[in-house]
């Protein structure tokens, strides 16, 4: 008998919904630099909202409602009401909103909400944004003071993502976030211990080199550059060097997120109402043609495999996209692996080939199937709730052509983004630039 | 009209007060007689919140193996002696992530490179601080 795994039917959107502005801070450590040290909440998702509405050429008044999401808001921030504490910030004073919380899935929940409120005929026009302090915590009862947060506090707050009546007392899911996909790659794809080593490291070289054209990117020194100023000729004996230690049973430190701080929004309305809203601006709005979403509780097995193969296929099933219509393809990979695992259950990379794709340098930004274009989470950063709207953030600019030194050969007219997290939810969404 | 099957039962305290008499319990379906183990109130099969109470055999099989390490290791697993996580599937069905003792990495080498997965383990309770949980030990002829 197979993991049990119920399945849903998702239906098209009352009415067509698309992206007309997004926004983004960098990625970053606040509290290391005098000119971010201090920042909050509300300046962080205000900016991120504030920078999506100038994008979209609306004024805050023109939006009917907004999402807020944040990872950690009580522990980091301090927050029980982190959408009301930060609301007078960006020019909505009054309208409403609501929080919601996914975890590391939080960004990519930002676009489901967003596009459904408006896809159900109630709001026309939605700001979503995500913020979050990674790298650091309020300081109690003091305005604006924050502090960096430990590794060990860290893995301490993340340990509440799983259920306490079973999952942490049978220890197996929740240790089992660093390895099991990498291990079920190697054993279903029948790869070798060094080939299964040398694909980890490949996608986080060729992350970097993504992130080192990406100004907003809180990693840019490629692993060739770091390489070579440790001595070594070849960047792949460098990642396998003691330099890169193993921090899990396949993973490497290289394939752990950058925990840092960011926030990031994007602008949502009904596709026929578009002339209405972005006036003057020029650039095509970006239709969200479906989102497909499943959860895996962390007890079950292969959790993070199981929910994407049913969130891929319902997006797939509902929005009629082919796996080889896929343009571009960003997965959250704070833990390395799920960038190829992905990437290959989607059907954007080959069955059984990925890894090769990989290793071949084709999924950098300058290859024919790039994936995290904007270095992921190993290398762009991983400011927990912000990280899916950055992704889309850097895909919007993909399609638009606006990537700067980074931007694809070929611009992308259709991309499927799948974000993940939460101990483990699966959300994952195509969008296509409208004609 | 009949009795509502549906309560208001405390699943989790007696799962861990069962442990403590000896005994692994999980919650059968009524209806398509599948086992949820850990116990749930309702069959995540076909969805029937009809449920009885059943001692598990404890009989299972390993489908993967992951190692554990610096990231997937704590203090206090040191007690568990050489380990491993993975998927286990037990005699009922129900698939769990599990740990399973009796595996190091020779072993695990042994394994992959002998007559492969699955293995046979059985379930054990195990003492954690204030509170007896289930692990698996991989069966001595494996």
């Amino acid at each position: 008998m197979d993991v049990v795994m119920n399945k849903t039917t998702v239906h098209p959107y009352s009415r067509s919904v698309s992206i007309i502005g997004v926004g983004c801070t960098p990625f970053m450590y606040t509290v290391d630099h005098p000119e971010t040290n201090g920042l909050t909440e509300g300046e962080m998702y205000g900016y991120a909202a504030l920078k999506a509405m100038e994008d979209a050429g609306v004024n805050p008044q023109d939006v009917d409602f907004y999402f807020h999401g944040e990872a950690s808001p009580l522990n980091n921030s301090n927050y029980l009401t982190p959408n009301v504490q930060i609301a007078n910030w960006f020019g909505m004073k009054g309208k409403a909103s609501i929080h919601h919380s996914e975890a590391c899935c939080t960004g990519y929940y930002a676009i489901e909400e967003a596009v459904n409120a408006v896809a159900s005929g109630k709001y026309n026009c939605v700001l979503s944004g995500c913020v979050e302090f990674g790298d650091s915590v309020a300081v109690p009862d003091h305005p604006y003071k924050r502090s960096k947060i430990s590794m060990e506090e860290f893995l301490r707050t993340t340990a509440w993502l799983y259920d306490r009546s079973y999952t942490r007392s049978l220890m197996g899911g929740l240790n089992l976030i660093y390895d099991d996909a990498a291990e079920w790659y190697k054993r279903t794809r029948g790869l070798t211990d060094q080939e299964m080593d040398d694909t980890l490291n490949w996608m986080c070289i060729n992350n970097r080199k993504n992130a080192s054209k990406n100004p907003l990117a809180i990693a840019r020194t490629t692993y060739e550059e770091i390489a070579k100023e440790k001595g070594f000729d070849n960047v792949i004996d460098y990642m396998r060097s003691p330099y890169n230690p193993r921090m899990g049973d396949f993973l490497r430190a290289s394939g752990l997120e950058l925990k840092c701080d960011g926030a990031a929004a994007v602008i949502v309305c009904a596709t026929d109402m578009v002339d209405k809203y972005m006036g003057n601006k020029t650039h095509k709005p970006i239709e969200v043609l479906g989102v497909g979403a499943a959860a895996c509780e962390a007890t079950t097995p292969h959790f993070e495999v199981n929910a994407t193969i049913e969130a891929v296929r319902q997006v797939y099933e509902v929005t009629g996209v082919k796996p080889e219509e896929i343009d571009v393809f960003y997965a959250n990979d704070f833990i390395i692996t799920s960038h190829l695992v992905a990437a290959e259950i989607a059907g954007y990379l080959p069955y059984g080939e990925g890894w090769k794709y990989i290793c071949e340098g084709r999924t950098a930004y300058d290859g024919d199937k790039p994936i995290n274009t904007n270095g992921g989470r190993t290398s762009f950063g991983h400011a927990h709730a912000a990280s899916g709207l950055a992704d889309l953030y850097e895909a919007v600019h993909q399609m638009r052509g606006e990537a700067g030194e980074g931007q694809m050969k070929k611009i992308p007219k259709t991309a499927m983004l799948r974000g993940y997290g939460g101990a483990q939810n699966i959300c994952t969404y195509i969008i296509r630039t409208e004609e | 009209m009949s009795e509502s099957p549906i309560k208001l039962e405390k699943v989790v305290e007696t799962f861990y007060e069962n442990l403590e008499k000896g005994k692994i319990t999980g919650k059968r379906c009524k209806k398509c007689g599948t086992v949820e183990f850990p116990p749930v109130y309702a069959c995540n099969s076909c969805g029937s919140w009809d449920m009885e109470w059943v001692e598990i055999s404890g009989k299972g099989k390993l489908h993967s193996m992951v190692m554990p390490a610096p990231l997937s290791m704590k203090p206090e697993y040191k007690d568990l002696g050489k380990f491993c996580y993975g998927d286990v599937e037990i005699e009922e069905g129900a698939h769990l992530n599990a740990v399973v003792r009796g595996i190091s990495k020779k072993k695990r080498r042994e394994i992959l490179e002998g007559k492969g997965l699955p293995v046979n383990v059985h379930a054990s309770i195990y003492q954690r601080d204030g509170y007896k949980t289930v692990v698996f030990d991989l069966d001595e002829d494996q």
